[in-house]
Order: C-alpha cells, then sequence, then structure tokens
C-alpha cells in the first residue's frame, strides 16, 4: 500500500482496460436507448408528454405494470427461497460433485429460453407431469392445467432463471469460512442466530446480485410469458414487443420500454441500497 | 483429581470412516487449569479439542463439565469457549462488535454489554482499536480479539486450537507470556492445543502428550521432559542420545544393557536378552569431565548455537550420540577429535526396543 491519493481515473491507465466496453455499450446499448426516450417524448407537433399521460391514465395499462411486477416478485422469491440452500449446497459439496453440479446448473443455459418454455408447455398441460404428480400425491382432486395461468408462468420463469440466483450466492458462499458458524455457536449462539447474524450478512452481496440479476430478467421476458400464458396476460414487456411487431405503435412502444426500465432500474437499484443499509447497520 | 475433576471426559471415541481417529480418551482437568495436549498431526488431539466444544460427536464416551453431562448438548449451550487456529473472527463485524457477539446471543442486558466489551478491549490493550474491520488488523491483534472475544461470555472453559502458529516466533513468546497471565488472573480452566513442544512445556501446569488417538502419558512439563513415559513422549518432547541393546544382566535396581560402546547402566528391571533403548537428555552428559566417563565417542559434528554448543558423535546406525554444553570456552573441537563422555545412572532412560 501507498500513502499517495488514488489516481483519478482518467491518469489511471487501467480505467482504458474499459474502453472497449464502454463503446461498445455507447454504441449498441446506450443510443438507441436515448433514440427510444426520444421518439416517446415526440408527437406530430414536437415535444410531448402526452403519451406518458395517456399510458398512465388507462387503468389496463395499471394492470400490466402490476402483472409485471407481480410476476417478476414471485419468480424473484421462487428463485431465492430455492436457490438459497442450493447455493449452499453447491459451495459445501465435495470437489468431484461439486463440479457435477455446477456443470448441471450452467449447461441448461445454453439450451436457451424458447425451448425450456416449450417443455414446460408439456410439463404444465393438464395431462402434464405437475397435474398428474399432484393428483397422484391427493393433493389435486383431479388434473388441472397449468400452463396459461400465472403460476405455470412463475414455475416456468423461475426454473429458467434460476441459475442468475444460485451462482452469484454460491460464489459469495464459497468464499465464506464454515468455521464462522462454529465460532458463533461456540460463544453461545442458536443456530438462527448465526443464520440472521453471521450467514445472512455475509451472503448479502450474493443475494444483491442474485436478485437483481433475475428480477431484471424476469421483469422484461418476453418470450417465456408469451409461451406459458399467452396474449391475454399482458406484461410491459409483451405488451412493448406487441407495439412494436404487431400494433406498429412505436410511439406506444417506446413509452412502455422506457417505463419498464425506469421501474426496472428503480427497484433493483433500490433495494441493493437498502440491503447495504441493512447489511452494514447489522451487528 | 478424580472426585473434584472439572472437565472429565471418560472414553471417548471417533472414527471417521473406520479409521479410528481417538481410542477410548480419558482427561481429568481440575478448575483453573492449563491442560496442552501436544502431538503431531492426526494424532488427534483436535478431534479431542471439536468433541469437548461440541463441535463434532463423539461415537462413544461422556463429557462432565462442572459437574454436568454435556456431551449430547449442542455447542451453543455448553458454555465452551474456543479460540479457533484461524482465529475466525467475523469479517463483517468491527472488533468491539466481535467481542460483544457472544454477549448480544446470550441476550445480556445491554447496560452489561458496553462495560464487559470495554474490559475486554482493555485486557486485551485494543481499546484504541474497538471500532475498526477486524479485516484491518495484524495477526497478532486478531489473536487478540478471539481470545476476548471467546472470554467476554466467560466460559466455564476455554479451549485453545493452535492460537499461536500463524505467529512469527518473537511475538509468538510474547502472546503466550501474555495469554497465560490473562488466564491466570481469570482463573480460567483451559484445555490447549498444539504440536509445538516448546510452547506446552512454556505454558502448561500438565501436558497430555498425544499419539495415534490415545494420551500416552500426562503430567507435569518437567516430568514429561525429565521421566518421559514412553519411548514417543522422549521422542517427541525435547532431544535424546538414544543407544539401542541388549540386557545382559540385572545387578539389583539397575539393569546393564550391552550396546555398541559396551556395557552401560539404567534404572529398573528388564529381563536378559531383551531389546532396549537407552537414552539420555543432552544436557545430562558431561564431557571430558575427568574420573567418571561411560564411554569415549569419536566427534562427528560441533554446531554452535549461541548460548549452547550441540556436538554429534559417530555412532551404529539407528543409535544417536548428542551433547548440549554450555558454549566451549576454548572454540569448537575438530571433527574427529575422541571425547569422553559421562552420565548419571539415574538420568538414564530405558525403553523396550521401538
Amino acid at each position: 500500500m501507498t500513502t499517495k491519493a488514488a489516481p483519478s481515473a482518467w491518469r489511471d491507465p487501467v480505467a482504458l482496460l474499459a474502453a472497449p466496453a464502454v463503446l461498445y455499450l455507447l454504441v449498441v446499448y446506450a443510443f438507441p436507448l436515448l433514440w427510444l426516450f426520444m421518439k416517446s417524448l415526440t408527437g406530430p407537433g414536437g415535444l410531448t408528454i402526452q403519451p406518458y399521460v395517456a399510458f398512465l391514465s388507462d387503468p389496463f395499462n395499471w394492470r400490466v405494470v402490476g402483472n409485471t411486477l407481480r410476476v417478476a416478485a414471485w419468480v424473484t422469491v421462487v428463485c431465492f427461497v430455492i436457490g438459497y440452500p442450493a447455493a449452499f449446497a453447491l459451495a459445501r459439496a465435495g470437489a468431484v460433485l461439486q463440479i457435477v453440479m455446477l456443470v448441471s446448473i450452467i449447461l441448461p443455459l445454453s439450451v436457451g429460453a424458447v425451448v425450456k418454455a416449450f417443455a414446460w408447455q408439456i410439463v404444465l398441460r393438464r395431462d402434464g407431469i405437475v397435474s398428474q404428480t399432484l393428483v397422484g400425491l391427493g393433493l389435486w382432486d383431479e388434473p388441472q392445467r397449468l400452463l396459461f395461468t400465472e403460476t405455470g408462468l412463475v414455475l416456468g420463469a423461475a426454473n429458467i432463471f434460476l441459475p442468475f440466483m444460485i451462482l452469484p450466492i454460491y460464489s459469495v458462499v464459497k468464499l465464506i469460512d464454515p468455521r464462522l458458524s462454529e465460532a458463533g455457536a461456540t460463544l453461545g449462539a442458536t443456530p438462527l442466530y448465526r443464520f440472521t447474524h453471521v450467514t445472512l450478512p455475509l451472503t448479502l452481496p450474493g443475494i444483491v446480485s442474485g436478485v437483481a440479476f433475475v428480477f431484471s430478467m424476469s421483469v422484461s421476458m418476453f418470450v417465456i410469458p408469451s409461451l406459458l400464458i399467452g396474449d391475454r396476460f399482458q406484461t410491459l414487456a409483451t405488451l412493448t414487443g406487441r407495439s412494436f411487431l404487431l400494433m406498429r405503435n412505436e410511439q406506444l412502444g417506446s413509452t412502455t420500454a422506457v417505463i419498464l426500465l425506469v421501474l426496472a432500474v428503480s427497484i433493483v437499484v433500490g433495494s441493493t441500497w437498502l440491503a447495504r443499509r441493512i447489511g452494514g447497520s447489522q451487528t | 483429581m478424580t472426585s473434584d475433576s472439572f472437565l472429565d471426559v471418560a472414553g471417548a471415541e471417533k472414527a471417521f470412516g473406520g479409521v479410528t481417529v481417538l481410542g477410548g480418551v480419558d482427561l481429568k482437568v481440575a478448575a483453573g487449569e492449563f491442560i496442552s495436549l501436544l502431538g503431531p498431526s492426526g494424532c488427534g488431539k483436535t478431534t479431542l479439542l471439536r468433541i469437548v466444544a461440541g463441535l463434532l460427536a463423539a461415537d462413544r464416551g461422556t463429557i462432565r463439565l462442572d459437574g454436568e453431562e454435556i456431551g449430547a448438548r449442542p455447542p451453543h449451550r455448553r458454555d465452551v469457549g474456543v479460540v479457533f487456529q484461524n482465529y475466525a473472527l467475523f469479517p463483517h463485524l468491527t472488533v468491539a462488535e466481535n467481542i460483544a457477539f457472544g454477549l448480544k446471543a446470550r441476550k445480556r442486558p445491554t447496560a452489561e454489554i458496553a462495560p464487559t466489551v470495554e474490559r475486554f478491549l482493555s485486557l486485551v490493550h485494543l481499546t484504541d482499536f474497538a471500532d475498526r474491520s477486524v479485516r484491518a488488523l495484524s495477526g497478532g491483534q486478531q489473536q487478540r480479539v478471539a481470545v476476548a472475544r471467546a472470554l467476554a461470555v466467560q466460559p466455564k472453559l476455554l479451549l485453545l486450537d493452535e492460537p499461536f502458529s500463524a505467529l512469527d516466533r518473537k511475538l509468538r513468546e510474547n502472546m503466550q507470556i501474555e495469554l497465560r497471565r490473562l488466564l491466570r488472573e481469570l482463573g480460567i480452566t483451559a484445555v490447549f492445543v498444539t504440536h509445538d513442544q516448546d510452547e506446552a512445556l512454556t505454558m502448561s501446569d500438565r501436558i497430555a502428550v498425544m499419539n495415534k488417538g490415545a494420551i500416552e502419558q500426562l503430567a507435569v512439563p518437567a516430568t514429561i521432559y525429565r521421566s518421559p513415559a514412553t519411548a514417543f513422549v522422549l521422542e517427541f518432547v525435547g532431544l535424546s542420545s538414544r543407544l539401542a541393546g541388549t540386557v545382559v544382566g540385572q545387578d539389583y535396581d539397575q539393569v546393564i544393557v550391552d550396546t555398541a560402546f559396551g556395557p552401560l547402566r539404567a534404572p529398573g528391571s528388564f529381563v536378559p536378552g531383551a531389546s532396549v533403548m537407552l537414552a539420555v537428555r543432552p544436557e545430562r552428559i558431561t564431557v571430558d569431565a575427568p574420573g567418571d566417563y561411560a564411554l569415549v565417542a569419536r566427534l562427528r559434528d560441533a554446531v554452535f548455537q549461541g548460548s549452547k554448543v550441540q556436538l554429534h558423535f559417530e555412532a551404529r546406525e539407528g543409535d544417536h550420540l548428542m551433547v548440549e554444553t554450555a558454549d566451549l570456552s576454548d572454540g569448537l573441537p575438530a571433527p574427529g577429535t575422541e571425547m569422553r563422555l559421562g552420565w548419571a545412572v539415574a538420568d538414564t532412560l530405558i525403553y523396550p526396543a521401538p
């Protein structure tokens, strides 16, 4: 460690390593986004916020916003509940088992959402495996169709996004010394106290990235809801897609896209900030 | 000792996948005593410590602490503090928060927590570091936080798992003396695991030398050093000259053993014809003293070690003849010099041949 002040990003040559990424994102992401944003604000008579006013004054659109956030929240919750313990199992498993588990988590990512969504169509049918299992267990009286229901959508989407919850948490858990929990125990802390005061705060950075990944992916998913729930159920993402592809309404499309972006970013940033605050004041 | 032992481990057994790590260990520790478990890695000392702490379940055996059977209790209900080898400090907490952790977990009144933390901070000389992150501390400071954190809840028993192994030699010696003083002041009963014989000899009231899952000898440090009960204890603790031989006779309470250097005597009794090993601590051997001597040997090597000189002599394969003596005034003798070595029969140790 040297005592001199940290060099500014402009003078530090290491910062240059980020230049290709910055340039790339500017060209293919920031500029189109800006164009989208301008498009939503440009009416026939010049600059206007009329599209936003129109969008927000239609109760149907509020339902769309509600659908979007509710489904994304459920998908995130399901992924977290399944993924958090799984990340521990993965991190604490033996070397061989760990590789097997990692491969079985990462490999399905190469299949792609479309193929998996089609697979889920079969799984969620009235005569699909979920329905048959639940009837077999006596939990359902008769076979039911989960396909084209919100539950089905959440189940399918959670399956597809699960790796993005498990992997960031796993990478954090792997760095936690198992002795810490033992130390807590010898100090008189119950398993629950150890979890809330040692394990949870230390895994918080992993949880924050996992939640951010899964939430932002499920708030903006387009293909999965199209295949698993259909057109009767609209989210901001599917509405944006329809506006551009079917209705050819670029203004509506760019308006919903901007609203979606603002919502997703503020929720992800807000929850990250909140988690850090809770984590920081943890004693 | 049997009736008033504070910690009483009886018949502790543990096997991992069919391999016995602890084979029925008994250990009794008096209140306020500092006991070291000394042994090479894999001897079962850490396993025994983890069983007492409740971090590992014994296959068989009982553990009584302060009159209560604690063998079936989970670690958080045993009142046994542990200082881990790597300290296991909570990285997301400050020094003071680490020390307060156990107090808060035990739901001690808030009004009591702050003064207790203060007190233990000052006991380990870390008052100025209270609000630092533990990650910003040196190894020695981290070790002191670990000790303060374990002691702050005032456990009945403190277990220490090689807490000095990560520190450099000089710091280690200071910390050993410091820790010993602190534990005496607080009257804490402690079991200390180490593979470092110097550490065990310096710090302990008694030492349990462990080998292959069993305690070979449990005694005060001087006894461990002067009268090792087994050849293993002899070789593990301290240096020694060792000569193999055959018992050729018995002369009252002395055994006569035929060695490569001729017949030598040792206290005790053995069947004639038995293969034995004779041993003498190197500082018990005198060099070129007039009159009384046991044998003549040729010097192979002389090693200057500051306050003392180590002399190694030529000996038969398997034998080991060495002497430690104060620095010789007329310089190191040249290799090849013949020297007369002598020692008292009472200082001679005898064991069945290993």
